[in-house]
């Protein structure tokens, strides 16, 4: 038990958190601004994987890690308005839209792979991985005075450019959402879409900025695992993601609150990853992150409850006075 | 969502349900018996099930059945059939053709994606003699196929020997001092076990004391988290080789050790530092090999001497050529020729019997308590 208190002690502890922390938080961001407009974008899994093969090929055939971003970025925003499409134009349930999407992800970004690069003979899984050299990698940032802190600099710094970014659009999306007009309209569009048309406000075309964004969110988390976390893409690399990330959405639908439900599922499995490393079965260790998700999702239904019912209590305590009167 | 979920079922079960029809057909002279005194040339159809060039199970037969027509064995045609999706219904139907034009003494194909395909024209024409490789899923259903498979355990005792005999020699870079090696699994199965079985007793023969850290990703796709064990096994245990046993999720620790430094890679199946881009085959030392090529050569040697396997599942180790180590690129220069003599003893032990390797296929508690007694 010392033993794993001393390994979880560690800068590289820390480093890791934040680091499979970084993926999940630009799904959860996605997640949070489709939310806010009363939208459910299931499809995050799916488009994270499909901009993960686009990054890395962009980054292969053009040899710059800069165009690969770009075009992983590019493709995130095109499948969520192709979703939008789908949803707002030609009213497919968004639901089966967002199966659909984590379905291609799977099944059709291999396909692709198959038909552009012909790298999948005969082998039961495929990836890019041969193609990629480190210098097609997102960089890494080594952060000039931070660096040189003790402890804190070998957590913070060294971090791929794709984290800090990550952390950044924390900050970004709040500000989008809250102190725009575009967040006003985007999230009245989620309170009461009749509403908001009724002042002027094109519902359709906020709903599709909504998906864009999300799906432009989802672009650089699937950048992040292709192109920063693994060399190249492979099939199915995005594992679970983005609906940890629409869990994580779940527990917190504010930018920062969400951003701290996501650093506790990377919290969980790093931490899963010491007990592992102490001998710790890892048939018991890989389900810790799914089971804290689930006590945590629990935990902050419960609170809701008893934070509406304290609230239908005062509005009838309210109206009781009223009547009094 | 109930009725979402009826659709789906109600299509996968139409799915299943294709495919049982089939036209009745059979070839009468299927092989005629030669037999002469100088040996038979059989006549031999090579079906790739994708293209020639993947430098890994392909190749690797092909340049088995090369040696034998070279040598006047055997006369071979080779058809790539082609890899994508729009090439897999070819796939069945060139199966047909070549058995219906009754001119091979034996087709041979390969690889998970075959069998079902194999198994309805085999059963509609039981006098073709059929053969596939690294394949088992219907062992002993049809007379005239035979399977051919590899013992992942022999293959994992050399592996474990090299890494036992490498991770103590520390006037080789990127080696330390401690006594620990690594397993990144995909899943705790049986199957990925033998592997492990194999590699620990190995590097137990080498080192008794030696410490094995074993983590399994528990699935083979998450590449991320098996970087995240890979870093956890050099960090925390020092670990410096690693052998990913996991699909594409292994190369994950690849991955670790060339980011965090300080660690080598073992790869696996075929010879991944021809696969891997630059920077990672730098730092891959070996990779345990199923040698496709080599088998091909057992099989005529033994249909030759009159050993005949039809029907049934030839499970190929080191003693017939089946599994080995890749000892060109950085075997050859950075393992010492001690090293290199000690992998060689364990290969001839194996092969003269002195060596028996445990599998984890017959033992698998065994494989598990060796594991938890061994890590560090």
């Amino acid at each position: 038990m010392s033993n794993l208190l001393s390994s979880m002690m560690t800068p590289a502890f820390f480093f890791s958190i934040i680091r499979i922390t970084s993926p999940i938080l630009f799904a959860t961001l996605g997640a949070v601004i489709v939310e806010k407009a009363g939208i459910s974008n299931i499809g995050l899994e799916g488009i994270m994987m499909i901009s993960a093969l686009f990054g890395s090929l962009g980054a292969y055939y053009t040899s710059s890690w800069i165009v690969g971003l770009l075009v992983a970025l590019a493709v995130g925003v095109l499948v969520a308005v192709i979703m939008s499409l789908f949803a707002f134009q030609l009213k497919t349930d968004i639901i089966l839209v967002g199966i659909a999407i984590n379905m291609i992800g799977s099944g059709g970004t291999l396909f692709l792979v198959k038909v552009i690069t012909n790298l999948t003979e005969g082998k039961p899984l495929s990836s890019t991985t041969s193609l990629i050299t480190k210098t097609l990698q997102i960089p890494t940032v080594n952060i000039p005075i931070i660096r040189s802190i003790p402890v804190l600099g070998k957590i913070i710094s060294g971090h791929s450019l794709l984290t800090y970014v990550a952390f950044l659009m924390v900050f970004v999306v709040w500000v989008i959402l809250y102190k725009t007009s575009l967040g006003l309209n985007l999230r009245s569009v989620g309170e009461n879409p009749n509403a908001a048309s009724s002042v002027g406000v094109s519902v359709t075309k906020v709903r599709y900025i909504a998906m864009g964004l999300s799906g432009l969110m989802a672009g650089f988390g699937g950048a992040f695992m292709s192109m920063s976390y693994a060399m190249g893409w492979s099939q199915d690399m995005v594992a679970g993601r983005g609906f940890i990330a629409l869990a994580a959405q779940a527990m917190s639908a504010e930018p920062l609150g969400s951003m701290f439900a996501t650093i506790l599922f990377g919290f969980a499995q790093a931490f899963g990853i010491k007990l592992s490393s102490i001998g710790f079965d890892s048939n018991l260790a890989s389900p810790i992150p799914y089971i804290i998700t689930i006590v945590g999702l629990v935990i902050f239904a419960i609170t809701k409850r008893s934070k509406e019912a304290k609230r239908l209590a005062a509005v009838g305590a309210a109206a009781e006075k009223e009547k009094e009167a | 969502m109930k009725k979402l979920i009826a659709m789906l079922l109600v299509l996968m079960m139409s799915f299943s349900l294709v495919a049982c029809g089939g036209s009745e057909s059979s070839s009468d002279e299927g092989s005629s018996e030669g037999g002469d005194e100088g040996g038979k040339v059989y006549n031999v159809c090579y079906l790739v099930n994708g293209n020639l060039g993947d430098k890994s199970f392909f190749d690797s037969c092909k340049a088995g059945l090369d040696t034998l027509e070279e040598d006047g064995r055997i006369t071979c045609r080779t058809i790539e059939m082609g890899g994508t999706d729009e090439d897999k219904p070819t796939w069945l139907s060139t199966l047909y053709e070549v058995t219906e034009a009754g001119e091979y003494d034996l087709i041979i194909c390969g690889t998970y994606q075959m069998p079902d395909y194999l198994k309805e024209v085999a059963e509609q024409n039981p006098d073709q003699k059929y053969l596939i490789f690294d394949d088992n899923t219907y062992v002993g259903e049809c007379d005239n196929v035979v399977n051919m498979t590899y013992k992942q355990n022999d293959l994992g005792y050399l592996m474990g020997v090299f890494a036992a005999s490498m991770t103590t020699d520390t006037t080789v870079e990127n080696i330390n001092e401690d006594a620990v090696i690594g397993f990144v699994g995909g899943v705790d199965s049986p199957v990925i076990n033998d592997f492990l079985y194999g590699y620990i007793t190995g590097a137990q023969s080498v080192n008794p004391d030696i410490k094995v850290d074993t983590r399994y990703t528990n699935d083979y796709v998450d590449t991320a988290i098996a970087k995240e064990y890979g870093g956890s096994m050099i960090n925390d245990n020092k670990c410096d080789i690693i052998w990913g046993v996991a699909g594409n999720a292994g190369n994950g620790a690849a991955e670790a050790a060339l980011e965090n430094g300080g660690c080598w890679f073992l790869g696996v199946d075929s010879d991944q530092e021809l696969t891997f881009s630059e920077d990672l085959a730098a730092i891959t030392l070996t990779s345990g090999l199923k040698n496709i090529g080599n088998s091909m050569i057992w099989f005529f040697d033994e249909w030759d001497a009159g050993n005949e396997y039809w029907g049934t599942e030839v499970n190929l180790g080191i003693a017939e050529g089946g599994v080995g180590l890749v000892t060109d690129k950085n075997y050859d220069k950075i393992a010492s020729d001690e090293i290199k003599a000690a992998v060689q003893a364990a290969q001839d032990g194996i092969l003269n019997g002195e060596i028996e390797v445990p599998s984890a296929l017959s033992d698998n508690d065994g494989a598990m308590a060796l594991r938890d007694s061994v890590h560090p």
